[in-house]
């Protein structure tokens, strides 16, 4: 236990002096504060409308409902709501109102603002308005809850780009020679660097998804989950560390084996569940399915026990597999 | 302390061997020079006999640990010191004999006793990444002597060293012999093995050629000769004399006491001339 907690300390001494290492540690947090910022445009978006100007009282009618913007022509009007922004543009006409969108407004939006402005034009009191907006199946935020799970897959595989920098380090430095001449086993050795592996998912992933604002979830079932995930980014962190002797050809190979592995991911989001037996091979996959049910408060333990053996099923067999070039890359 | 049976090792199944049936013997206390070549299979054997590589043929015994399955706790009594240095290039020296100081069961050496020891005390709290190749190679030397080794196997200590700083590791390498370290040296420079083995082995193409002290070497292969140069005439004359001819002995003697002599050299043979007559190959 000792030497493991020397090889730990000085990695994580080692990492923090090489900035790739700490900006991988970095990574999910900074991510999940990005995300947050889009998140919380979706889930909170004001009515905004853009106003022609004509002496009408529909603006100051507006401005006690929502934002309002004057505009002394229609041409300034209608440049101000082909901006990225979520603006409508309302033009008083004989007939009663134009309204112009750009298209990317929130869905729903326009029906409130044109049954906002019908009450105005018949002279009916309009109160304050709350809308919300509920999609069939959601309790939350899509980009929220994906962004989230995504963020997750992406922490554990950074684990494993841990793990692979620190044993090129070593390969790089050939201090492996100098670990093998010393009391400490190698099995010691690998526990002592995966360590680092395991610790930055379950940290990254835990701070992640408490940025993101995901509060009402089973703490025990995610950190099960993470160490299942973790382990297979492990083992391929540890392939790709011994079979690589320069950090831009390891993560070069590291992004190489996780396109299939993301894919299938992304396979479990898209495609119709009649064909994620395509995907059974991925351990991502079952992550993916576990994560997702955790988030959303429907996870049993059952089920989190039955893809977490799967996953460390497929794992043991690749490492069972890559052990004799695993043992080889250390010597 | 180490005992060594029929030792053979291929890199390749079935590819040549790089150490061929090597057998000898290294007494406790004892400094045995590995001789040879670049590839005449020294770094093979200490590869084999420090665990490196597998113990393919033959039978191995450190310390008293078979090496077909050496133990970890052999290491507590092995030091080591690679020819290409190894230290962790973003801590500090100071910081890396720490760290491998952490790696023992045993009472280990104050790691900045050790780098003044080699002279890198005024940079022990420098990252090793700023370090010269010379001063790793300290380093690494250093490291090899942290837990205090009873067995210690030293390959090329001196190689790439400024004559000053490898004076000093010499001396370094006999203070711990002398309190009764067991040495395992593989090198190619004759001159350094002249100085600090008791015995020496020649290795050439992976078998070992000979094995004997530097002493009984010269005696063995070298001549009693004795080069002198003296005055005649006003000018420089060079002699060779044999010290067992009795007609050279009665020159010498004349010239010694008519005082032209002005220097003197008894010619025994280098271990380096000794090695080319033995095995027909330089070593370089």
């Amino acid at each position: 236990m000792k030497r493991i907690l020397v090889i730990v300390k000085r990695d994580i001494k080692s990492g923090l002096r090489d900035f790739l290492v700490v900006y991988l540690m970095l990574a999910p947090i900074l991510l999940a504060l990005i995300l947050r910022l889009f998140v919380g445009g979706m889930t909170a978006s004001p009515l905004r409308v853009a106003v022609l100007d004509d002496g009408s009282a529909i603006v100051s009618e507006l401005s006690r409902l929502t934002h309002v913007e004057t505009f002394s022509t229609r041409e300034a009007l209608v440049e101000r709501v082909m901006r990225i922004d979520d603006v409508f543009g309302v033009v008083v006409t004989p007939e009663g109102h134009e309204l112009i969108a750009h298209g990317n407004e929130m869905p729903g939006t326009d029906i409130v603002l044109r049954n906002v402005l019908r009450r105005l034009q018949a002279g009916e009191a309009v109160l304050p308005v709350s809308v919300g907006v509920r999609d069939i199946n959601y309790g939350m935020s899509p980009l929220k809850l994906q962004g989230g799970l995504l963020l997750i897959i992406f922490t554990t595989v950074l684990g494993g780009m841990l793990i692979l920098l620190n044993l090129i380090e070593e390969k790089m430095s050939n201090t492996i020679s100098a670990m093998n001449v010393s009391p400490a086993s190698k099995g010691e050795f690998i526990i002592g660097k995966g360590l680092l592996g395991f610790a930055t998912p379950i940290v990254g992933s835990t701070m992640a998804v408490y940025i993101l604002g995901f509060r009402d979830f089973d703490i025990a079932m995610f950190v099960v989950s993470l160490v299942s995930l973790a382990s297979i980014s492990l083992v391929v962190g540890f392939l790709i560390g011994v079979t690589n002797d320069e950090p831009i050809s390891g993560i070069a190979a590291m992004k190489g084996v996780y396109v299939p592995v993301l894919a299938s991911v992304l396979g479990a989001m898209f495609l119709a569940e009649r064909w994620h037996f395509v995907l059974y091979w991925s351990p991502f996959y079952w992550g993916y399915l576990s994560m997702n049910a955790i988030l959303l408060g429907e996870a049993t333990w059952r089920t989190i026990i039955v893809n977490s053996s799967i996953i460390l099923a497929i794992t043991a067999a690749v490492f069972a597999a890559l052990r004799p070039r695993i043992v080889r890359g250390l010597r | 302390m180490i005992t060594v049976q029929g030792l053979s090792h291929c890199y390749k199944k079935g590819g040549p061997a790089a150490v061929k049936d090597a057998s000898f013997e290294i007494a406790k206390g004892e400094v045995l020079g590995f001789l040879g070549p670049s590839g005449a299979g020294k770094s093979t054997t200490q590869g084999v006999l420090t665990g490196l590589l597998p113990l393919q043929t033959g039978q191995v015994n450190v310390a008293g640990f078979d090496m077909r399955h050496p133990k970890r706790e052999l290491y507590n009594l092995l030091g080591v010191s690679f020819e290409q240095s190894n230290v962790y290039a973003k801590l500090t020296a100071l910081e890396n004999l720490q760290f491998y100081a952490g790696l023992f069961d045993v009472p280990t050496e104050d790691p900045m006793k050790l780098l003044a020891l080699v002279g890198l005390d005024h940079v022990a709290r420098k990252r090793t990444g700023e370090f010269s190749k010379g001063m790793k190679h300290r380093l690494t030397f250093a490291r090899s002597l942290i837990n205090k080794p009873d067995v210690w196997f030293l390959d090329e200590p001196t190689t790439g060293l400024d004559p000053a700083i490898a004076h000093d590791i010499k001396g370094i390498i006999r203070e711990k012999n002398q309190k009764g370290a067991t040495i395992f040296l593989t090198t190619h420079n004759m001159q350094v093995a002249d100085e600090l083995c008791h015995r020496v082995a020649f290795i050439v193409d992976g078998e070992i050629r000979l094995i004997d002290s530097p002493r009984n070497l010269k005696l063995q292969y070298g001549e009693r000769v004795v080069e002198v140069e003296h005055t005649a005439d006003g000018a420089l004359k060079t002699e060779r004399m044999s010290l067992s001819a009795r007609e050279d002995q009665q020159r010498l003697n004349h010239l010694l006491e008519q005082g032209t002599v002005q220097t003197m050299h008894t010619k025994e043979a280098t271990l380096e001339e000794i090695f080319i007559a033995v095995t027909g190959r330089g070593l370089s």
